[in-house]
């Protein structure tokens, strides 16, 4: 009868159980800001990537929010409550919001522009890869498939390897549109800061420029380790396309090992 | 009486005797959809069949009795028996169920990669008996040998999750390295060994004050660290090393490299012997599973199986 009772319990024991995520003491509140469009697909990426931080946040006592500026508000804007901003704007904006906010990263998501990245202004952080990189990636695909006419991109909604099936299965589910490169740069910037608050321990502007300058150790779903270069780029995998298809990766196998990141930039700061 | 009555089922149900070892070992190919059957004595395949859509995680029974594969793209597990290799039945297991570990009191606990969330199924009925609400794509899972913390890896929030049994309540957050893969308790509990895959880190980690407490970092900048199993004289760490292309050993008290065992491409599952005397490796992008001799740290076969071999078990 004894035995009979502890089978009872047992079987009551593998009766369902919900268990609520986990609490605890009042969340740190980290505010980004995000200045461009309500329209571009960047700011999709920056709150599928707000989620995301969020998610981990919870079990961290860290929870993000955004605001959104309009790019004409920018210029009266008081950037000093937000603990990094995240732009999709051209490079004369960019060059100014970087001035107004000085002091706190500032993250390029859009602008592909070369003449930004050698200028190497005081945290102004390119996730968006620079034209060049581009036209390297493509002229490594050349040398392994000349006769191809590819682009290359930051990102792709059909890519899977290294996970990117996942993120692209949320984004799609979050948004109902694939994700493009620049909602990839979105997604990524929200990602870089809440890994970087999450390890440096501090949401603190200074702190974190210097922990992002220094330490970063991402994993943007592209298989490789990523951190940024002197000229504030983000080393990256590029994704090679052609007519809007998926074909592969660069650095391209047989051209630069997969890791060797600076196969693709060798852009240095023009003093 | 209704209560008296499920006792008693659950009584006829609990197998009594342990099942015979087949010698055999289980891999899952998630590229052809199959499970090969490799004979564990002459290294031979003996048997490829179906079944079902990206099969990756898998695992054996406490008694051996029943093998477990997660068919992750039709959200379930089906129950085979190791002996004849006939599906017994099959259960929905959540969304997209990649890794699962068996619990000692028969339970499994899987990662619903999709769905970051942990769930504990209870194989017998395909009843789920909990869940879990973890980080963003769980992976790993581990099980200390007393069955009273689980270990859930998430790769994209980049921490060991560590649950308390029978509670299945969180009990620590380990911020770990970029995507934690997998990770292995020592026999008492008190240490776990986990991967990172893209910071190419190899972590010990203190289980009583769930604390990182030594970091090794692959010199080799290809190694993606995935799998990690202990010898059985928990004085050797393997280390599935991915891009590598090769089995990492390490001392598992001084955390240095010994070894590094050349296998097949993208090597990602590990499995030992009984008695720790062969390792076995998935190498998914060759298509072929490596059986390698720990005392020499040499291949001594290259099994071809099916496409992009994913996890391994061996019934020994």
């Amino acid at each position: 009868m004894k035995q009979i009772a502890a089978l009872i319990a047992f079987c009551a024991a593998l009766g369902a159980s919900f268990t609520p995520r986990a609490g605890g003491p009042d969340p740190v509140v980290v505010t980004l800001a995000y200045v461009g469009s309500a329209q571009a697909s960047a700011l999709f990426g920056i709150r599928q990537g707000l989620e995301e931080a969020n998610l981990q946040g919870q079990f961290l006592g860290q929870r993000y929010v955004l605001e959104v500026i309009e790019p004409g508000a920018a210029p009266a804007a008081d950037f000093s409550s937000y603990a990094a901003i995240v732009a999709a704007l051209e490079k004369e904006n960019l060059r100014m919001l970087a001035k107004f906010a000085r002091g706190r990263a500032v993250f390029n998501l859009i602008s592909e522009d070369d003449a930004l990245r050698a200028a190497c202004i005081p945290g102004l952080l390119h996730v968006i890869p620079s034209s060049t990189m581009k036209r390297n990636a493509e002229a490594q695909w050349r040398k392994v498939h000349p006769d191809a006419n590819v682009v290359a991109m930051a990102w792709h909604g059909d890519f899977v390897k290294f996970a990117g099936r996942d993120l692209n299965k949320r984004f799609q589910k979050a948004f109902n549109t694939p994700m493009d490169e620049r909602a990839w740069a979105g997604w990524a910037a929200v990602k870089i800061v809440s890994d970087s608050i999450a390890r440096g321990g501090a949401a603190d502007p200074g702190v974190l420029l210097e922990f992002l300058s220094s330490r970063l150790s991402f994993d943007g779903q592209k298989g490789v380790d990523m951190n940024f270069r002197p000229t504030g780029q983000l080393r990256q995998t590029l994704l090679i396309t052609e007519g809007g298809r998926l074909l592969g990766e660069a650095p391209v196998r047989g051209v630069a090992a997969p890791d060797d990141l600076d196969s693709l930039d060798t852009a240095a700061c023009s003093g | 009486m209704i209560r008296l009555f499920a006792a008693i089922l659950c009584v006829v149900m609990s197998p009594a005797v342990p099942a015979a070892p087949t010698h055999r070992i289980f891999v899952t190919n998630e590229g052809s959809d199959d499970l090969s059957v490799i004979n564990g004595k002459t290294l031979e395949v003996e048997k490829t069949f179906t079944v079902g859509k990206r099969p990756r995680g898998i695992g054996l029974a406490p008694d051996a009795s029943e093998l477990y594969v997660a068919a992750s793209e039709e959200n379930v597990i089906l129950v085979i028996d190791p002996s004849t290799l006939k599906e017994l039945r099959r259960f929905e297991a959540g969304s997209d169920p990649e890794t699962f570990a068996v619990h000692p009191n028969g339970t499994i606990y899987i990662s619903n990669e999709d769905a970051a969330m942990a769930s504990v199924f209870d194989p017998k009925t395909g009843r789920k008996v909990a869940e879990i609400p973890v980080g963003l794509e769980p992976e790993g899972v581990a099980i200390s040998p007393d069955g009273k913390k689980v270990i859930v890896t998430s790769e994209s929030t980049n921490m060991l999750h560590v649950i308390g049994v029978p509670e299945h309540t969180i009990i620590a957050n380990i911020l770990v390295g970029a995507r934690p893969r997998s990770a292995v308790f020592t026999r008492d509990g008190n240490v776990a060994y986990a991967t990172s895959e893209i910071s190419g880190e190899v972590k010990k980690v203190d289980m009583n004050q769930h604390k990182v407490v030594a970091i090794t970092k692959i010199a080799d900048e290809k190694a993606k660290p995935k799998d990690v199993l202990l010898s059985r004289d928990e004085k050797t760490l393997y280390v599935a090393g991915g891009r590598a292309d090769a089995v990492i050993v390490l001392d598992a008290q001084t955390m240095q490299v010994k070894a590094n065992i050349p296998v097949g491409k993208r090597v990602w599952g590990l499995a030992l012997s009984r008695d720790g005397s062969r390792l076995f490796s998935t190498d998914g992008a060759s298509n072929s599973v490596s059986a390698i001799d720990t005392a020499t740290h040499k291949v001594i076969k290259t099994i071809p199986v099916g496409e992009m071999p994913w996890g391994i078990v061996i019934d020994d």
